[in-house]
């Protein structure tokens, strides 16, 4: 049986990716030791950290070991690198939730939750910020950098540079923005890193400590959402700290291809681009129509309600989940309208979540087109095409069947949550605002999640938290392959 | 290096596939859209639809930007128009082609056009092959 062969052989390389993955885990769980040199008084948190580092990284070692392979010629498959890829998150979920185990600051569950809100980059919390030390906050923010840019691609293409691009696309961050992997990540990475640091800069010039500038400069890019207070944003009460908050929330959810059409000064390919137009186009609508049919009533002075609308609506959209005022008072047109917000999400190739603005953009596009050719001679043969990065994309119709095949599943993953939600008693409007939140990786919360939430509900958020991420297709593909090729191998030995 | 790859065939995807191994950045132009399905999945370059004999197709793929510019597809003709634009127009330094016809190579060596025959290389192969058995 040769196929068996080769199929082990390519499990061993598989399985020594993920090695490699491990240990880069296990030393991103050394990272907030680093910030051990400011804050000494919580030097007693060195165990919780050094342990998992120590324990992730040996196993890393293990893995690789028995991984080493002798041919580097294999090229990975998109179902395979779909296998690294949902290999490599739940290993980093579950080292992830250890310091908080260890710490005995959470339960189980809820210790995972907080992690895969984190590598998810929801932001959903179960921990109470007030009480929890700088390390563990900082935790938090790192998961959020790293689940934003996409723990596999950056890991894999930037460092040892995977022979194809199976994991680029599995991982949900495909577009390209140079003809190569490898320098793409690395592009990718800088502008990622360039604007976090910005953000820093410009947090800590409006007046935030340098601790709280970094953790929300990377919660507010990686459009996670994870704050130090528990009023999130609203905790400092300053426009011009919301004015930055907007910025970084808006470029964290800008494709990272169209952010380098930008950056070039290209603008008229940069609004020439479905994305942002539809972007723009949700903004405009949204805003005014919340403020004034939610908010007016609830606010005093007009300004305060365009406030407030602005904050949520671009937190809701670019997926990343701060606040400055609560949602419990909010009116069901204000509700819904978020929850719609919510689902859309941000762009395709960011760090955001939900269905992508450009699934929603083509989806309207290809009405439009239907509609037209209704008017048209019954022999024109038109060539659609949109902007996409910088250049004309032409629409095949094979790809808007699979764009809606993929919004089928998840508003079908989204009222099955919704269900779930409604069985444990909460009402209709909280239950599909608090889903619709998980599900997108937003992380805007109406009160339903918290630290003693009955556990079915923390697990259908992780499960929708993980499908939202991964883009439901990666988590199928890789497992179906998985079940398939081991009873191949277990029936052959 | 920035590498412009017109015709994705047999030899034009080969080329690019394994360019791209190598960590080139690669970009491949092809008229049919079924072609690039010779592409493997060790490419992970740009792919562009088009003609590449217009200008506009061969400005949207940056050719200024290129540092070389492989001409493969199937005909002598256009390869020999593709290889004079990129030389002549756009300046670049290296230019390869492919062409067939033994007879045109002299042409594109006054133009300064390196070329590789498969017709001359295969005859060189078979001949080393009978007199060295």
């Amino acid at each position: 049986m040769r196929y068996i062969e080769v199929l082990k052989n390519r499990y061993r390389l598989i399985v020594k990716y993920l090695g490699i993955l491990t240990i880069a885990v296990g030393f991103f769980l050394l990272l907030p030791l680093l910030f051990l040199v400011f804050y000494p008084s919580e030097i007693d948190h060195l165990n919780y950290f050094l342990w998992p580092a120590l324990l992730a990284i040996s196993l890393g070692l293990i893995f690789w070991k028995f991984g080493k392979n002798n041919s580097t010629d294999v090229i990975l498959s998109l179902e395979e690198g779909g296998i690294i890829v949902l290999g490599a998150w739940i290993i980093a979920i579950l080292f992830s939730s250890f310091p908080f185990l260890l710490a005995d600051k959470l339960n189980f569950t809820n210790a995972i939750f907080e992690a895969v809100s984190g590598w998810t980059t929801t932001g959903l919390s179960v921990i109470n910020e007030a009480e929890t030390s700088n390390l563990f906050l900082l935790w938090r923010s790192l998961m959020q950098f790293f689940g934003g840019a996409g723990l596999a691609v950056i890991m894999l293409s930037a460092i040892i540079g995977p022979h194809g691009l199976g994991l680029y696309q599995a991982e949900g961050r495909s577009d390209k923005l140079l003809p190569h992997v490898r320098r793409s990540t690395k592009l990718i990475m800088t502008i990622y890193s360039g604007y976090t640091l910005a953000g820093i800069v410009l947090y800590w010039l409006a007046g935030m400590s340098l601790f709280h500038a970094f953790n929300h400069s990377i919660a507010a890019l990686s459009t996670g959402g994870f704050s130090t207070k528990v009023a999130s944003i609203g905790a400092w009460n300053s426009i011009s700290i919301e004015l930055i908050t907007y910025i970084l929330m808006l470029l964290g959810t800008i494709n990272f291809a169209t952010h380098y059409v930008l950056l070039r000064g290209d603008y008229k390919t940069f609004f020439k681009n479905g994305e942002i137009r539809i972007l723009t186009f949700l903004m405009t609508f949204f805003i005014p129509i919340i403020a004034y049919f939610s908010l007016q009533g609830l606010y005093e002075s007009l300004g305060q309600a365009w406030r407030v609308s602005i904050f949520s609506v671009i937190s809701g959209l670019s997926t990343t989940g701060f606040s400055i005022e609560v949602f419990s008072n909010w009116n069901d047109f204000g509700i819904l309208a978020m929850v719609i917000l919510m689902l859309i999400g941000g762009g395709t190739g960011s760090t955001a979540g939900g269905i992508k603005l450009y699934r929603i953009y083509l989806s309207f596009k290809s009405l439009v087109w239907n509609l037209k050719s209704h008017f048209q001679p019954e022999n024109i043969v038109v060539k659609n095409y949109i902007w996409r990065g910088e250049k004309k994309l032409y629409i095949e119709p094979g790809h808007v069947r699979e764009i809606a095949n993929y919004i089928l599943l998840y508003l079908i993953t989204y009222f099955t949550g919704v269900l779930i939600f409604l069985t444990q008693g909460y009402k209709l409007q909280e239950s599909m605002f608090e889903f619709a939140s998980a599900l997108s990786t937003v992380g805007l919360s109406i009160g339903i999640t918290a630290p003693d939430a009955p556990k079915i509900i923390l697990w259908t958020e992780i499960v929708g938290m993980t499908l939202g991420r991964l883009e439901f297709f990666v988590i199928f593909f890789a497992t179906v392959k998985l079940i398939r090729d081991l009873k191949l191998i277990a029936r052959s030995n | 290096m920035y590498i412009l790859i017109v015709g994705c065939g047999k030899a034009g995807s080969y080329l690019a596939n394994s360019l791209s191994k190598k960590g080139e950045e690669v970009v491949v132009i092809d008229k049919k859209e079924s072609a690039f399905n010779n592409l493997t999945s060790e490419f992970t370059g740009f792919t562009l639809l088009g003609d590449a004999t217009e200008f506009e197709i061969l400005e949207e793929a940056k050719i200024e930007q290129a540092d070389v510019v492989v001409a493969t597809t199937t005909n002598d003709n256009v390869n020999s128009m593709i290889a004079q634009i990129a030389k002549e127009i756009f300046g670049i330094s290296k230019v390869l082609a492919r062409v067939f016809a033994p007879r045109r190579e002299e042409i594109y060596r006054q133009m300064e056009i390196d070329t590789v025959c498969p017709t001359t290389l295969s005859v060189m192969e078979f001949e080393r092959a009978i007199f060295d058995s």
